[in-house]
């Protein structure tokens, strides 16, 4: 049988796999030209190297997918398989993710502004020269915080975005005992697994340079200031072959004003900072609860009581996640390293399971009477980023920029550390699992078939509690958060969470498999099987008092608020390119066609697909244009609650009846949503979140611009270079975005 | 910005590599693909009425009740190599379980439980599932579970689930999928 799969077998005859790295290595100079803006794609187009659809010509010698003569068919025959020095599974234990500082505002330096900062400073000749902002934010009113002043930054939380360093300040915010033994004192080097080699400077970027991933946390009713410097080299062709050092974070999904949301076109440079304000708020604040007398609708105070907020208490969310959103670079940027996630605490969802007020839910976290701290406790509250990754023969961090049906990697991390163990107690503990992939979709359940509590989905906690013995599929940048009880298990025994789902290629899942079929050994797919280790080590030494509750948070009530109007958005492979901007247009083999017009369009953070009026509601229906790939949909801003699934509610499975802010579509399939445009305005973004498929070019943009001064109607679009930003009028306005 | 050719590079070792390999492969540059919706569904389904025993910790549970299997066979027409495949959903909320009698009388449910599984078009595929299930006075929390193996026989020519039956059994993984360590 020949490999039909991403990535060949390591059984693969030696010939073949030599063929394969020989072909990778060719390829690798196309790529790194072309990431490195030395090539296009229009040029690779007019060598013959490209398809107009964006697709990389399979030749042999160049393309690890072309015809091989060692294989007994035309089909794809892989990628070679990442080596792993001898390294085995569930050999070194899983770091929590690093808790970045929280500090008064005053600590800032310069104080954050409302409109952004322009103090000049000199520019690197690399780009370009003269002066240029400190800020990367663009200037003026239309890009200011939004309720700046009634909102004003308490915390800073700051940080950098740097290549791969020796991290010497690990803060996982739990005692060594919850960190599975880990001695945060003990330096860190950026390692996949201990015994795998160093990454290379230019090869991973992430938050502060350093893994673990970082977490913030926030809780509502304080606002945060995030200040991100960008210190990624200033030469573009100093990127380890992939990714570029223009940024823009995304706070997936906060609701916040669009000058915050990490918006495609508001990236900035090295050198630069960006201010994102984070109020921390309750959809619905101006119009829900305003007086802020509802206990529920709360944040916690230090003293373990509640800071009472406006806003409606059914919006609470908890577990967000933040990564870069740079326009057509996202999927490198974010392979790189370029992902952390966030945790939102509040009266109802507190981090500290024995505070009883009648409002906290009690959920697994930690005893506040124990660690001091009235919230936020994650000794039995675990953050997991799942992602899987594919190293070179040295061991280096490759991606495949060309792979446009989606990328896999061979190799599955847990917190970007190689299939590791976790020790557990006898007790419940929460996951809040992020898949942290560029393509894949990961299926997860326990190697023994035990039940989970499915608590929480993309970050809402559910309406009621789902049993399951394994978790839906789970696409990129979904979170699921469940909660298992090791109880069940023995001091000494250990039970591993296993992905059930099979990929042949990046386009969507092939096969969900059996428990046994996935432990069997069998699959081609080398993510599938086990991937985490739960090592249950000793009794807890308190007894669990945590709880899960029969009733979580309900949805909001949306039956008095009209639907304004409705939206379709289909997303195609085959889009056509009607603008021709050459930074807010991508050329790609993907779009979405809007309300039926009859054109998918590549994507233009230029065009304005569509404009809701400032509160109001709408229902759009996200549709997929083709039976032979998924897509996971992504809208920023407001939560939205699902309404039907291919025609009918009764479609709706009881783990997505809560608020959610992605959507698989499966094969063929439709989801019809409902959400509100309220609180802030500016331009946001839908995209699908297979980021090999939004980056060539499934986005598109939607703006709220009704909602008075300072904004425009439309807005313009803002056109970032390091000497300043400058704004120019929309490439295009479809011709339903305003009605 | 990226899409920029730098002129210095345009005789660079690797730039010249490209040229030359891309000029010996311009016959084989594809055709434009033009905007594709392609995609067409075939629903099924079909409701089988079941019974049978789990094991657990000693006690034996009946369990009995109606499964509706949904099935959507999707119809891939914009590619050739994609396998055809077929989207399944188990609806496990009708079954209940019981043990003992009079006032011991236990009942158990599943909380609702469907699974949902994408697997190849085949004439014949068996699939096994594990179901949590806890007694109806507790909640989900006590769960545990069992296995379903579910034999199901499709039209492969129109993607049609046509018949199937279900089993139960004690959930083998139980054990099977548990491993042991030595604690320090």
């Amino acid at each position: 049988m020949p490999d039909r799969n991403f990535f060949l077998s390591p059984n693969a005859s030696k010939a073949r796999l030599r063929e394969a790295e020989n072909a990778r290595k060719n390829r690798w100079d196309i790529i790194k030209s072309h990431s490195q803006g030395q090539v296009s794609r229009r040029d690779l187009i007019k060598m013959g190297l490209f398809t107009s659809a964006g697709m990389l010509i399979p030749i042999s010698g160049l393309s690890p997918f072309a015809r091989s003569a060692f294989a007994d068919s035309n089909i794809p025959t892989g990628l070679p398989p990442s080596p792993l020095f001898g390294v085995q599974p569930f050999s070194t234990p899983m770091p929590r993710f690093d808790v970045l500082p929280r500090n008064p505002v005053s600590v800032l330096n310069p104080a954050p502004t409302a409109q952004a900062n322009t103090t000049q400073q000199p520019v690197d000749p690399a780009l370009g020269g003269g002066t240029g902002p400190i800020e990367g934010r663009p200037p003026g009113p239309i890009w200011a915080h939004q309720q700046f002043t009634q909102l004003p930054p308490v915390i800073a939380i700051q940080a950098t975005m740097e290549g791969a360093k020796i991290n010497t300040v690990y803060n996982p915010a739990v005692p060594s005992l919850q960190n599975s033994g880990i001695n945060p004192a003990t330096p860190i080097p950026f390692r996949f697994h201990p015994a795998l080699p160093d990454q290379n400077v230019l090869k991973d970027w992430t938050y502060n340079g350093t893994i673990p991933p970082k977490l913030m946390l926030a809780r509502y009713g304080e606002p945060i200031l995030f200040r991100l410097r960008n210190k990624l080299p200033v030469n573009q062709n100093q990127n380890g072959g992939f990714g570029i050092h223009t940024i823009s974070t995304h706070e997936h999904n906060g609701h916040h004003g669009a000058e915050n949301d990490g918006f495609t076109g508001a990236f900035f440079f090295p050198n630069q900072f960006y201010d994102y304000h984070y109020p921390i708020v309750l959809a619905g604040r101006n119009s829900i609860n305003t007086t802020a007398t509802d206990n529920r609708a709360s944040g916690p105070t230090d003293a373990g009581g509640l800071n009472k907020i406006p806003g409606d208490w059914h919006e609470t969310m908890s577990t967000h996640w933040f990564h870069d959103h740079m326009f057509s670079f996202t999927a490198q940027n974010v392979y790189k390293g370029m992902a952390g996630m966030f945790n939102i605490y509040s009266g109802l969802d507190r981090g500290a399971e024995d505070i009883v007020d009648g409002v906290n839910l009690r959920l697994p976290s930690g005893r506040a009477s124990v660690s001091g701290k009235s919230w936020g406790n994650l000794d039995y509250d675990v953050n997991l980023m799942l992602a899987d990754k594919a190293w070179d023969a040295a061991g280096q961090l490759a991606m495949d920029i060309f792979e446009f049906d989606g990328f896999l990697g061979d190799q599955m991390t847990v917190n970007l550390t190689y299939k590791p163990f976790m020790e557990v107690e006898r007790r419940k503990y929460r996951f809040r699992i992020l898949n942290g992939s560029v393509s894949r979709f990961f299926k997860v359940a326990l190697s023994d078939g035990s039940p989970m509590i499915q608590i929480g989905n993309d970050g809402n906690l559910l309406p009621q509690p789902v049993v399951l013995t394994k978790l839906d599929e789970q696409g990129i940048a979904e979170r699921y958060d469940i909660v298992i009880d090791f109880s069940r298990y023995s001091v000494g025994q250990k039970v591993w969470m296993v992905n059930l789902a099979e990929h042949q290629d990046g386009k969507r899942v092939d096969k969900d498999l059996s428990i046994a079929e996935a432990l069997s050994g069998n699959s081609p797919d080398p993510c599938v099987g086990k991937f985490l280790e739960f090592r249950i080590a000793r009794n807890p030494a308190q007894p669990d008092i945590s709880q899960v509750p029969a009733t979580l948070i309900p949805n909001p009530d949306l039956s008095n608020i009209p639907v304004a109007r409705e939206r379709i958005f289909e997303f195609n492979r085959g889009a056509n390119q009607t603008t021709n901007d050459p930074v807010s247009s991508f050329f790609g083999p993907w779009g979405i066609e809007t309300d039926n017009q009859g054109g998918t369009l590549a994507a233009d953070f230029g065009r304005i697909s569509a404009a809701p009026r400032f509160g109001t509601r709408e229902v759009w229906t996200l549709r997929n244009g083709g039976g032979g790939w998924d897509h996971p949909i992504h809208i920023h801003f407001e939560e939205c609650q699902t309404l039907a699934r291919d025609g009918s509610a009764s479609n709706v499975p009881a783990w997505e009846r809560g608020r959610k802010d992605v959507w698989r579509l499966r094969p063929g399939g439709e989801v019809k949503i409902t959400l509100q445009f309220r609180d802030f305005g500016g331009m946001f973004m839908e995209h699908c979140h297979n980021t090999m498929h939004e980056d060539n070019a499934m986005l598109l943009r939607w703006e709220i611009d009704d909602g008075g001064p300072p904004f425009l109607r439309p807005l313009p679009t803002p056109i970032p270079k390091p000497q300043g930003v400058t704004f120019v009028a929309p490439t295009e306005i479809l011709p339903t975005a305003f009605d | 910005m990226n899409t920029q050719v730098n002129r210095r590079l345009l005789f660079s070792r690797t730039f010249v590599t490209l040229l030359i390999v891309g000029v010996g492969m311009l016959v084989l540059a594809g055709p434009s693909v033009q905007a594709q919706t392609a995609a067409a569904v075939v629903d099924s389904s079909i409701t089988i009425v079941t019974n049978g025993t789990v094991v657990d910790t000693g006690t034996t549970v009946n369990v009995n009740g109606s499964v509706t299997i949904k099935c959507r066979r999707v119809i891939d027409t914009t590619t050739t190599t994609a396998a055809p495949l077929v989207m399944l959903d188990f609806d496990f909320s009708q079954l209940t379980g019981t043990t003992g009698s009079g006032k011991n009388l236990k009942t158990f449910v599943t909380g609702g439980n469907h699974a949902t599984e994408l697997r190849p078009l085949q004439a014949s595929d068996t699939i096994v599932v594990t179901i949590p299930y806890f007694d109806s006075t507790k909640d989900a929390l006590s769960a545990s579970s069992f296995l379903a193996t579910a034999n199901l026989n499709f039209d492969i020519s129109t993607g049609k689930l046509t018949s199937g039956s279900l089993t139960y059994g004690t959930n083998v993984f139980a054990s099977s999928g548990v491993g042991t360590f030595t604690v320090n």
